[in-house]
């Protein structure tokens, strides 16, 4: 959502009139009382100038930078200027600051080196800026994490992305996690941990958990909305249906969702339900299924409850890493790990 | 004064003892980092009091060179490794920095606004500080009124125009925290308005500030050595300590208590830092759309033992909340507890959402055998957790991850009895269950049925384009809606029905028989279904027997997953065997799901 700018005014101390509004576009925008109130935080006191400031008074805000420029030459041996925008008092001009910055370091610029300003001729100038939107940040991605598409990968213009990105784009299939990414790619580990989590900010990417037939996955109360939102239903159908099969069903497919549940793997879901299965790709039904938030995974924690006197205190057992980071980590399989820790006593899993 | 950490579960205490050691939180952005008291009147604007104050060396901008020296022998303190505190650094400034940057007397002409917005938010930022307020202006007598008699020149009294509480927080900071900040400032600003005009409370607190401000100024320019006036401001100062108490407060646990001049109580939470779940905080606008919809069916779990709760409370709260407090319990609903509080349902509701807000209690659905519980997916399961300390406490014998792991799979409570066991241990078990439900380790799973009729052979592109069920059925006059703003604690019906399933369930279908009526009734409400839904639903050998395809047709607006098992026993006043009996029977056309309550999960986990 971008910030309306509703105008944009000049303003400065005038060696008799004192501080006023000099140009404003559109005019008379910006009301006598208006300015009175906030003129104050315009033309401000040397300790004020060069920051960013922004006042919301009388249901708009009012974004400036204070510049003072020191010279013999300027009559009160100062010129004290403004440029600044102004909004609606509701908006987030978080975006419009840097372009306030960047105008203020500009007109600071044209005055020293051609007097810009004081010079009272008129010459039009076009100065080029752009709106930077700000977002959340982003997760810290894990080796075990798998990077997805968000749109079409064909969509993706490789040229406007860093080195780094281009050579680990090929293998971002939804399927494979960093530290694969990382091996078959051949780039560091590191590296691919911040393109991938470059991607993410921006939102080309999304995440999702490592896929094996034996995952556990459950319902989110937010699969209701396969029923009621026809655009994700369509997006869903489009996305899981087996290519060069009939199209699968909604209900086939809520069906499947649904028969995941704590306790079944992927693996007796597709013993269960193979008849729906025939026009689904379940591999792609629980990736969308992950990117929706239909369906979560569960995680299976190992935590050692008994620990004798003798031995060290658990560094992976202590129910703070799952599977996925433990087998990562070590390199032993699921499987192996699952027999290892069967037959411990002194274990117990907890899974969520 | 109550102290705000008294009462809380021994976990959450050693949780605040350990940031009560450091006032001032770096980062945190749900911290004030300052609190600032400014005012604007005949003497000019003035900076009347400042908390966290920095020393003198740490805003060396409003002093001159000759004074700098003493500050290497600052003992009072945190004192700033950079002397020169330029708040224009491009290392990253801690929060007291920020503020410290900016003079008082700078702090006064920006922060002491003209009267004319006065009354309103005032919002200013400036780089990576952002100052909110609400401005205020004040109504006195004249001076005229009380010299009319004496001819010599007046002698101005001093007047106080106007007054600002600002809070100074860090310009990242959510709009729901600024707008909590604003909102305390006018609660402290009306306060203050209305002492001002009882007795001039404000003017002299005033006075005295500036008085000590003078004398402080005087001893510096002297003797040289610099102490921060606000210091010795404190002691002689209520309305100091009160806002430096404010300030405290909201950096800690965000609940603030004042008494402004001993008389008129201010009191505000922070719903960010009560309710805190894993880092996450729950936002305000979530919390409260969830408790506009929760249902008589749900109950209210107190977070703190009774006893600690009702210390907790001010003297002169109301009798009716003691009540609730009293007669809660985790196994009763909001129904019941009306009942046996001899409440309304409407006040029951909003006592409720007070209790809740407030961060002492959260919404569950009642405890009984047949509750299903898992593993939350938030639920901190470390072996070397306060939690799993503070459960070894609780209960001697027993290990948290222990019993959790027990959870992994959802599990009713049923499946834990043994009847060999003592009553005893089921008695443990509940109270377990309990301490784990408080601690949002646990979320309970309900069932959710969806009506989904296997698509017909011929023309499926045409059964695309028919309207969701959702959209079909939910228009209807018998569908929960009236069960749902009964429910709602805005709605203004009669609240004290005993019984909903009398008046809104659609169970004035005579019961029995194959009547014309009944069959008419069954036709209705199976009208809203598409040809072939109808005939899919009416060739399942169930739908032969006219009771069972009644029963159906009748709860046909629930089949849309929104509305779980416990909902409709509630609603149309059956028992769990007969819907689940009826599920099977017309499971060819009925997906059945289990998931959390979304309307209350919010209680569990943090939004995504």
């Amino acid at each position: 959502m971008t910030a309306r700018i509703e105008c944009i005014f000049f303003s400065e101390f005038h060696p008799t009139l004192g501080p006023k509004i000099t140009y404003q576009v559109p005019e008379e925008y910006i009301s006598r009382e208006l300015f009175d109130n906030v003129q104050v935080y315009i033309i401000t006191k040397p300790e004020l100038q060069n920051k960013l400031i922004t006042v919301t008074a009388r249901g708009k805000k009012l974004i400036g930078c204070p510049v003072c420029i020191e010279h013999k030459k300027y009559s009160r041996n100062a010129l004290l200027f403004n440029l600044g925008l102004v909004c609606d008092a509701q908006t987030n001009t978080c975006a419009l600051e840097p372009i306030v910055k960047k105008l203020s370091g500009y007109l600071t610029t044209l005055e020293l080196e051609s007097g810009f300003i004081s010079n009272e001729e008129n010459e039009s100038n076009t100065i080029h800026l752009k709106l930077i939107q700000l977002r959340k940040d982003p997760p810290i991605v894990q080796e075990y994490d798998v990077p997805v598409f968000t749109q079409c990968k064909d969509d993706f213009i490789k040229s406007q992305w860093d080195l780094t990105t281009q050579q680990i784009l090929p293998y971002i299939d939804g399927f494979r996690h960093i530290q694969k990414i990382s091996a078959e790619a051949d780039v560091e580990l590191n590296l691919v941990r911040i393109a991938v989590q470059n991607l993410l900010y921006y939102g080309v990417v999304t995440l999702v958990s490592i896929f094996q037939y034996s995952n556990v996955y459950c319902t989110t109360p937010k699969v209701q909305s396969l029923i009621d939102d026809k655009s994700i239903q369509q997006e869903c159908l489009n996305y899981v249906s087996k290519q060069g099969h009939k199209r699968a069903s909604l209900r086939d497919v809520f069906q499947l969702y649904c028969g995941l549940s704590p306790g079944t793997t992927v693996r007796d879901l597709c013993s269960r339900y193979s008849q729906q299965l025939q026009s689904v790709d379940e591999r792609r039904l629980i990736q969308f299924g992950l990117m929706k938030s239909l369906i979560r995974r569960l995680q299976k924690y190992p935590v050692k409850v008994i620990s004798d006197e003798r031995s060290r205190p658990p560094r992976l057992y202590t129910g703070c890493h799952s599977y996925d980071e433990i087998c990562c980590k070590t390199g032993i399989s699921y499987q192996e790990l699952d027999e290892r820790l069967e037959n411990d006593p002194n274990i117990v899993v907890c899974w969520k | 004064m109550l102290s705000s950490s008294v009462g809380l579960p021994d976990d959450r205490k050693s949780m605040y003892s350990q940031s009560q050691h450091s006032v001032l939180k770096t980062g945190d952005k749900t911290s004030p980092i300052s609190v600032i008291l400014v005012s604007s009147g005949s003497r000019g604007n003035k900076l009347l009091f400042r908390y966290p104050f920095q020393t003198v060396a740490e805003c060396p901008s409003s002093l001159t060179a000759k004074q700098r020296s003493p500050y290497a022998l600052n003992t009072s303190g945190d004192s700033l490794e950079d002397q020169d505190g330029d708040s224009r650094e491009q290392s990253p400034l801690t929060d007291e920095q920020l503020v410290a940057g900016f003079s008082d007397s700078t702090l006064a002409t920006i922060l002491a606004t003209k009267s004319d917005i006065c009354g309103k938010k005032f919002e200013l930022k400036i780089d990576n500080v952002r100052f909110v307020g609400h401005p205020t202006l004040l109504q006195h007598h004249t001076a005229s009124q009380v010299s009319k008699t004496d001819p010599s020149p007046k002698r101005e009294v001093p007047t106080m125009i106007l007054f600002n509480v600002v809070f100074a927080l860090r310009a990242n900071a959510d709009p729901s925290v600024i707008s909590c900040m604003h909102n305390l400032s006018r609660r402290i600003a009306i306060a203050l308005q209305h002492e001002e005009r009882r007795c001039q409370y404000l003017t002299r607190e005033a006075k005295l500030m500036l008085t000590v401000q003078d004398e402080i100024t005087t001893m510096a320019e002297t003797n040289g050595s610099p102490h921060s006036p606000f210091r010795q401001i404190l002691p002689k100062c209520k309305l100091a300590r009160d806002l430096k108490e404010a300030y405290d407060s909201l950096c800690t646990t965000g609940v603030v208590r004042l008494h402004i001049n001993n008389w008129l109580e201010v009191s505000f939470c922070l719903p960010h830092k009560i309710h805190r779940i894993g880092g996450n905080h729950i936002p305000p606008e979530a919390l409260e759309r969830s408790l506009k919809a929760i249902r008589p069916y749900h109950a209210l779990l107190l977070l703190e033992s009774e006893k600690v709760l009702l210390n907790q409370l001010p003297l002169d709260c109301s009798p009716a909340m003691v009540r609730l407090i009293k007669t809660c319990s985790a196994v009763k609903n909001l129904q019941q507890l009306a009942q046996d509080a001899d409440l309304a349902l409407l006040q029951i509701f909003q006592i409720a959402a007070h209790l809740v807000y407030w961060g002492k209690a959260i919404i569950i659905y009642p405890l009984c055998e047949n509750n299903v519980y898992m593993l939350s997916p938030h639920a901190n399961i470390s072996l070397y957790s306060p939690l799993a300390e503070h459960f070894v406490q609780q209960f001697p014998g027993h290990d948290l991850p222990s019993m959790l792991s027990k959870f992994s799979l959802p599990i009713s409570l049923v499946e834990f009895r043994n009847p060999l066991e003592a009553p005893a241990q089921e008695a443990q078990l509940i109270q377990m269950v309990v301490w784990m439900l408080q601690r949002r380790l646990l979320i309970q799973l309900h069932t959710y049925v969806c009506l989904l009729v296997p698509p017909s052979e011929d023309e499926p592109g045409i059964r695309e384009e028919e309207p969701l069920l959702a959209a079909r059925v939910g228009g209807r006059s018998l569908s929960t809606p009236s069960a749902l703003s009964f429910g709602s604690p805005t709605s203004s019906d009669d609240m004290t029905l005993t019984s909903p399933s009398m008046d809104n369930s659609s169970a004035e279908l005579l019961p029995g028989g194959d009547s014309p009526l009944n069959k008419r009734m069954t036709e209705t409400l199976l009208a809203s279904l598409s040809e072939h839904e109808r005939e899919v639903i009416l060739n399942i050998p169930a739908a032969q027997n006219p009771e069972d395809l009644r029963l159906f047709a009748r709860l046909l607006h629930y089949f849309r997953g929104h509305h779980h098992l416990e909902e409709i026993m509630y609603n149309e006043n059956m028992r769990r065997s007969q819907l689940k009996t009826l599920f099977d029977k017309f499971r060819s056309v009925l997906v059945v799901t289990n998931h959390e309550d979304p309307i209350i999960s919010i209680f569990q986990s943090p939004m995504e």
